[in-house]
Formats: structure tokens, sequence, C-alpha cells
């Protein structure tokens, strides 16, 4: 097992603080250091909003399957400060034409808003476009072409434009 | 038999809890690889970390997550298994997780799909169990609901009081109890109105009610051809509002004649259905007339099925998974009697003092009995923060003695060793049923705890 965190362990915790009654929560472990607030902006550095770990996923062991585990890259970058990120709302298969072969919906330095479709995700054959919840400049995109994805994976990131 | 590890099989867990460890632990024993399929509140829990992968499928409430079938197809297409183990509760007796997992060629590991529809809702389940010669209910169809000469001559024909059903129904919804002629003309034209509203169908039928009755069930194992091996009885009348609060095996004071005829009336069931792996098929065995007669038929591993496996010595979710892997499923033949008694306490993370209400939170402390015939199946361990969004049932207390008094007495021990602190449980429900005269004279019946409780709150 590592001593990484992922994206998902992060999705995890928000759900149980938010059971909670915690106003504002500091953690360090792995290495890694989080801050979250309900409310008041977070003063401290950069990454103020969570901030997907660079790392492989504690739970996962490479099991001998024909798909990759859907994994967070392990060289992912960083969100630019202040950026958001675009998560999966399901598990599946996720592409980002409308048919192979097809231009993507949308390629990074293009700017998106809440509802443009940024890639389909398939589930058992069936297409379900996703948007991208949030506005802004898509900076990177977090997982392939065609690459199997999970609930609550990072799929993009998004240029920090505070403004 | 060998479990050959060439190649080690895949097989997902769609689960979570104390079930999905139980599955788990049944995977490592055939030599598999388990797999789960988790909500993101559960993407930590003990049970992840017990499996080999973890396959995040959807949000916490269970209505993004387990009980979306095409989720949990698809995280089994991803996880590359062979097969699924749906669990009980959940997606574990939906045609459509079997249907997408076929499409896929993955293995369902449960009946086939014409059996959760044949057993899936009480009118087909009933006319089953008739063509089976299994005795049910004295009863009959309502033709005509506004027609109340014929349905009042139905009524005195059955015997009152009675139970009018409606035939979609199900989970306790639709069902009236009358005691009089006036009473059923009555009711009859509203509960057709309501069934109609609820059900999309307004049919109707008669059934007799058995006010002192036990819950008796006989565990079943098929091999899909029709052929069956029985595992025993469990007595589950311990119940409140139709939830079992504590198992047995075997049903105590049963007669010979009444747990032959038990057992007879659920082989012929199964080999009808050509049932194909663990089900149970339960019963009402009135305790004032010798009447038996059939409930319906839960084609799952049940929570309760422990008790089964420590009477006879079997792996139950071992042998479910070898069948849907086409091996041997390695269960003996074993005799109607086990030679032991077992109970199980369902400790729940409930306040018997406040009606029950569940409560969620982190766990502080845990405290296990052990000793010789414990067993603790169970996901919490200190530090568990116990979610808000799913089921109360926390753990799972097995004993097993040589006779029932025995067990009961091993019970009461391990009920005044076990802590858990955070989470108030049911803990202390238990200390009550297992020192109450009637629970250790034995063969109470369903309706025994509602009453009993109620009048341990009056004594105070």
């Amino acid at each position: 097992m590592t001593d990484g965190i992922s994206w998902n362990d992060l999705l995890d915790l928000v759900t149980r603080l938010d059971a909670n009654e915690f106003e504002s929560v500091s953690l360090v472990f792995g290495g890694i250091s989080v801050r979250m607030s309900r409310n008041a902006p977070l003063a401290e550095t950069t990454g103020a909003a969570p901030v997907a770990a660079p790392a492989a996923r504690p739970v996962s062991t490479p099991a001998p399957s024909p798909d990759p585990p859907g994994q967070l890259p392990t060289e992912s970058p960083a969100p630019a400060p202040g950026g958001e990120t675009i998560t999966s709302p399901m598990i599946g298969v996720f592409y980002r034409r409308p048919s192979p072969g097809a231009p993507a919906f949308v390629e990074p330095g293009q700017s998106v808003t809440a509802d443009t479709t940024i890639g389909i995700i398939e589930i058992m054959k069936l297409m379900n476009p996703i948007q991208a919840g949030v506005s802004g400049v898509i900076s990177e995109f977090a997982v392939t072409d065609g690459e199997a994805v999970e609930y609550g994976q990072t799929l993009a990131f998004l240029a920090g434009e505070s403004s | 038999m060998t479990d050959s590890p060439d190649p080690a099989p895949i097989i997902l867990i769609a689960n979570r809890g104390e079930i999905a460890m139980r599955i788990i632990a049944a995977v490592r024993r055939i030599g598999g690889v388990p797999v789960l399929a988790a909500s993101a509140a559960d993407a930590e829990s003990p049970a992840a970390r017990a499996a080999d992968r973890v396959i995040v499928i959807g949000a916490a409430p269970a209505g993004q997550s387990y009980l979306k079938p095409e989720y949990v197809a698809q995280a089994a297409v991803q996880a590359g298994a062979v097969a699924v183990h749906p669990g009980y509760g959940f997606l574990s007796e939906q045609p459509r997780l079997a249907e997408l997992l076929e499409e896929e060629n993955i293995a369902f590991v449960g009946p086939r799909i014409e059996t959760l529809r044949a057993v899936g809702d009480k009118g087909s389940a009933r006319r089953v169990a008739i063509e089976a010669d299994v005795p049910v209910a004295a009863g009959a169809d309502i033709e005509d609901p506004n027609d109340s000469d014929a349905i009042v001559e139905m009524g005195r024909s059955i015997g009152y009081p009675l139970l009018i059903k409606a035939v979609h129904g199900g989970g306790g919804r639709g069902i009236r109890l009358v005691s009089s002629d006036e009473e059923l003309s009555t009711l009859v034209p509203q509960a057709a109105a309501e069934a109609e509203a609820a059900f999309g169908n307004g049919a109707l039928y008669l059934e007799r009610f058995y006010p002192a009755a036990r819950h008796v069930e006989v565990q079943v194992f098929g091999d899909g051809l029709g052929g069956v091996q029985i595992f025993g009885d469990r007595d589950c009348s311990v119940q409140r509002r139709h939830q079992k609060l504590i198992e047995e095996c075997p049903a105590p004071g049963l007669s010979e004649t009444r747990r032959e005829a038990l057992h007879d009336a659920s082989r012929s069931l199964v080999r009808a259905l050509r049932y194909r792996g663990a089900g149970t098929v339960e019963f009402l065995v009135d305790k004032e007339s010798d009447d038996i007669v059939f409930l319906e038929v839960n084609a799952r591993i049940q929570v309760e099925h422990c008790v089964t496996e420590e009477a006879f010595g079997v792996d139950l979710v071992a042998a479910q998974l070898r069948l849907a892997l086409g091996r041997d499923p390695e269960l003996p033949d074993v005799p109607p009697v086990p030679p032991a008694a077992v109970i199980e306490l369902r400790l729940n993370a409930e306040d018997p003092d406040a009606d029950f209400r569940p409560n969620a939170g982190t766990v502080t402390e845990v405290v296990w009995p052990r000793g010789p015939g414990v067993r603790i199946d169970t996901q919490i361990e200190r530090g568990y923060v116990f979610p808000p969004f799913y089921d109360s049932l926390m753990a799972k207390v097995i004993l097993r003695a040589h006779d029932r008094d025995a067990a009961v007495s091993a019970a009461r021990s391990a009920v005044s060793v076990i802590r858990v602190h955070g989470i108030q449980t049911t803990l202390p429900m238990h200390a009550f049923v297992l020192s109450h005269p009637d629970f250790i004279r034995g063969e109470v019946s369903t309706s025994w705890f509602t009453q009993a409780w109620a009048g341990r709150k009056d004594e105070q």
C-alpha cells in the first residue's frame, strides 16, 4: 500500500466532514496537507481549494484487468492557483470526441461555461454527455480519451481565472 | 477438490458493510481476487481495505451508487470480473443487473433471471408454490371488488380474521387485517382503489391470518438443474416491524413431522424452479393449529445465513461462488437437524430506548467476546465512522453451542462482554430478550417481541 492520497480520498474526507459540524479543517497526512473551510476564505498560500494529490490511490493494487484501473495519473499537474476541477459524475469510459476521428468537444485553452459539453461517459453502451458544471478555461485534461474513470475522478483542470 | 488458481478469477462485490467483508473472505477462500464496487462514502471502509481493488461507482446515497444496475455492471467490466456477488438487499434480486451481466458474459452469483422474476412478486410466487404442492394460506382471488355478496361468502369460507392483500404489493404495503363481514365488504373496494393507485393494478386476494405464528425458514442450495440440498431450518420469530432481530438454527421445538413437511415443501418448490445457488423458503408455522403456510422465496444469501453455516460447518458464500464459476460447490449432504445449536444477534445502530431510532457517528471503542463457538461478522472497528446513508446493521454476533440452552447462555454472556462506544446500539434489547423466560423456553411468535418490549417499559 502506498501512503499517498487521491482525489477519491479527498472526496470521501469531504463527505465525512460535511456530515459533522466542523467549520474548518486542517489535516496533514502522507506528506500532503489539506485545508478546508465551509465559508471562510482560506488565507494561506496557494491551492486553497481541495488539491488533487498526485499519487496513486492507496486502495488500488494493479489487478490483472483488460482495462487500466481508473487511477489518477501519477504525474498529474497541479491545477493553477485558485483553479477548479471537473470531476466525473459517474463510473464509465470517458471520451473527448462525439465519435472516433471527430474533433474533440473542447481543447485545452478553450473557455467553457457550466453547460458546455466537455465529453461523453459511456456506461453499459449508454452515452452520457458530461457538462463542465463550472465556467473557466480548460487548462488540461486529467484523463486520456477512452480511459476508464470512476465517480469523483478528476477529468479536467481549469485555469484559475479569479475574476 | 481444489480451488485451482489458474487464473485467479476476479470477483466484483457489489455491496457494503459486513456482507462485503464476508464475501471478500469467501473470494479469498476459493482463490479469487476480490474487487469492491463502493460508493464514495465507502471508498475507505474496512471492506475497501480488505479488497484488492476498489472501484468507486457513485455518490454516497444508495440511489446514486449501490442501486444502479448499470454502474455495477460497468464496474464489473472495468474490473475484468468473471462474476458479481450482489450480497443481500440492493440489487441482489433485481433481474436488471443479472440481464446486464449476461450481455457481458459475466456470471451473476444468484439464481437464474427467470427465477428472480417467478418469485419476485407475491402473486406469481404463490402460484409457483401452489403448483409445487407447497401449502399456502387458505385464500381466494377477488374477481369483482364491488360484488359484496360474493366477497362475504369467500371471507366466511376462509374464516376471520383474514388479510386483504394486493397481488402486486410488497414490503408489507397493501395489506389490511379484517375481522368481520361488514369490515370486509367496506374495505375491499377501498383497498382495490388504493392498490390501483399505488401499484398500478387493483388485483386483490384474501388470505387467512395467523395471529400466533412463528417465522421458520428453510435454507436450500440448488444446482440449477433441479437438484437440491437442504441445510436445515432457522427460526426468525423475534421481530420488530417485520425486521428480524435474533435468528437461530435449528428452529426449536419442531416435531419431526412438521420439520419434514417444511423441508419436503421447500425441496419440491426448489426442484420446480430448478433453483440455482443459495436461497431461503420462508414459512409461517402456526402455534394454534398444525398449519404451515408458505410466505415467500428469498432468492439470495440472507443476513442470517451464518447460523446455518456454523450449525453445519459449511461455507455457503464460497459454495455460491464456486457454483457461479462452474465448479463443484463442495457442499456435503447433511442431516435435517444439525449437531449444534446456533444463535445470531443482530447488533444495530439504533437506540432501543428511543423507539429504535437509527444513529450514526464515530465508533470510539469496540470490544467483542472471544472463545469457543464465537463468530463476529462486522465492518466496524475503533475509529469507524458509521455513515448515515445505509441500513443500521453494525454486527452479527453468532454463538454456537452443543444445545439451545447452552447457546442462549453463551449469547447472554457475549452480550455482557460486548462494548461499542460512540453510537447507541441495540445491545440492551438483546440483554432483555436473552433473559426473558419466554425466549429461554423458545417457540415465541412473531408478535411476541413488540408486546414483551412494551411490557418492559410499563414495568419501569
